[in-house]
């Protein structure tokens, strides 16, 4: 005779054990430092979004210490940074922005409320993490257009950035097709006689000579 | 048990299509290897190479006015839709994005990224830059290294491949003999 039937029992709280302890689990499984929150359609979404950009005009107020709401993180290399960098600018170089300590600062911040700028060396650089964070809930993070390179040449002016686009992206700088398009027909022609043309030439020029 | 059996399967559902983990993304896209040259691009537009997979990640008007030669086109929807989806992941090609510049071109790498697509790039500069470098190259100046010379004399190259003249060989040095020939004609006219 086996025990479990000795005491019926016994059967039912071995189980209820054995659930508790899966359930147990699930709930304690780490949970990942970061989970998307946009899925693809809201992401794709955000693409054209101009409200991520923190325009350089509005970067005097941060520089001169008019708002505290708006923290700006430069994500170059720390080397580069300790060479010159926006004023009150924190580093937090690309490589490291996976680190623990940089996310749970990241959230510290948006739970307080405080708008992150990100900038790079241009928009490019920093435009990966930013689009990272904005998936993985950040909706506090913004980027610096022209990033780093284009503060640099314009420090000393940054209201004039108003009336300038020359750093915003994806404008058509060119008549594409225009610049592009075939040379027509009539220079292939002439290009056809040319070889007559250079023996004229030199002839010609000793002509010349012997006047 | 089986309660527990049938909840793994709701938990398998509930999640999005396939995608990869945030962390494995971030620790990609800090990366530059995505960025390919216009110049790596022109080389291999040149030698017909049959991995390359140009996406022009403009819209249709613009794609229809202007294109790179080979290019299909990619509007950002299309990461929604299947038939586009196949355009990616085909074992051997090597998918590049493209755009005005570069900023549009890496989100859609981005976006792409996260779907789980590998073997995709972005052309740095975009077709701002293809213009400037390929179409219309700036001559370096007498100080540049030799490699910028060599790269000149290269995009000097490209520039007729893609202009589209037939005899690609050497046009431009045609057209400055004829100029030539001008002056000095009606030089020797003056003298007698």
């Amino acid at each position: 005779m086996h025990i479990h039937e000795l005491n019926p029992w016994r059967t039912l709280i071995a189980l209820s054990v054995f659930v508790i302890v899966i359930i147990v689990g699930f709930l304690t499984m780490s949970k990942p430092l970061l989970t998307y929150h946009l899925n693809m359609v809201e992401s794709i979404k955000e693409v054209d979004d101009t409200d991520l950009y923190f325009y350089p005009w509005e970067l005097e107020s941060v520089i001169n210490k008019e708002t505290n709401s708006i923290i700006l993180f430069d994500i170059r290399d720390n080397f580069i940074y300790g060479q010159g960098h926006i004023p009150g600018a924190e580093n937090m170089s690309a490589n490291e922005l996976s680190k623990e300590d940089n996310i749970k600062r990241l959230e510290e911040l948006k739970e307080n409320g405080f708008t992150v700028v990100l900038y790079g060396e241009d928009e490019l650089q920093a435009n990966g993490p930013l689009m990272l964070f904005r998936q993985a809930g950040f909706d506090n993070i913004k980027i610096l257009p022209g990033g780093y390179n284009y503060y640099l040449e314009h420090k000393t002016d940054l209201k004039s950035t108003e009336n300038d686009d020359s750093f915003i992206k994806g404008i058509p700088r060119y008549d594409f097709a225009e610049m592009a398009a075939p040379k027509d027909s009539g220079t292939k022609a002439v290009a056809d006689k040319k070889p007559v043309q250079v023996q004229r030439r030199q002839k010609a020029s000793v002509a010349a000579g012997g006047c | 048990m089986i309660v527990l059996a049938f909840g793994t399967i709701f938990i398998s559902k509930d999640k999005e299509p396939k995608q990869i983990d945030p962390q494995q993304l971030l620790a990609e896209l800090v990366q530059p290897t995505r960025y390919v040259t216009t110049d790596q691009i022109a080389k291999l537009i040149i030698a017909k190479d049959p991995s390359l997979l140009l996406m022009d990640v403009r819209d249709e008007d613009a794609y229809n006015e202007y294109s790179l030669p080979g290019a299909i086109n990619f509007p950002i929807d299309s990461l929604m839709s299947k038939d586009y989806l196949g355009y990616l992941g085909i074992p051997g090609t090597k998918v590049v994005f493209y755009s005005n510049d570069d900023i549009k071109a890496d989100k859609i790498w981005i976006l792409a990224k996260r779907m789980g697509f590998n073997s995709i790039y972005v052309m740095k500069g975009g077709l701002n830059g293809w213009m400037e470098t390929i179409i219309n190259p700036a001559e370096p100046d007498e100080t540049e290294p030799n490699s910028a010379f060599e790269t000149y004399s290269f995009r000097k190259g490209a520039q007729l491949f893609f202009t589209g003249s037939e005899n690609e060989s050497d046009e431009t040095s045609k057209i400055e003999v004829q100029v030539r020939r001008k002056e000095k004609a009606s030089g020797a006219a003056g003298g007698c």
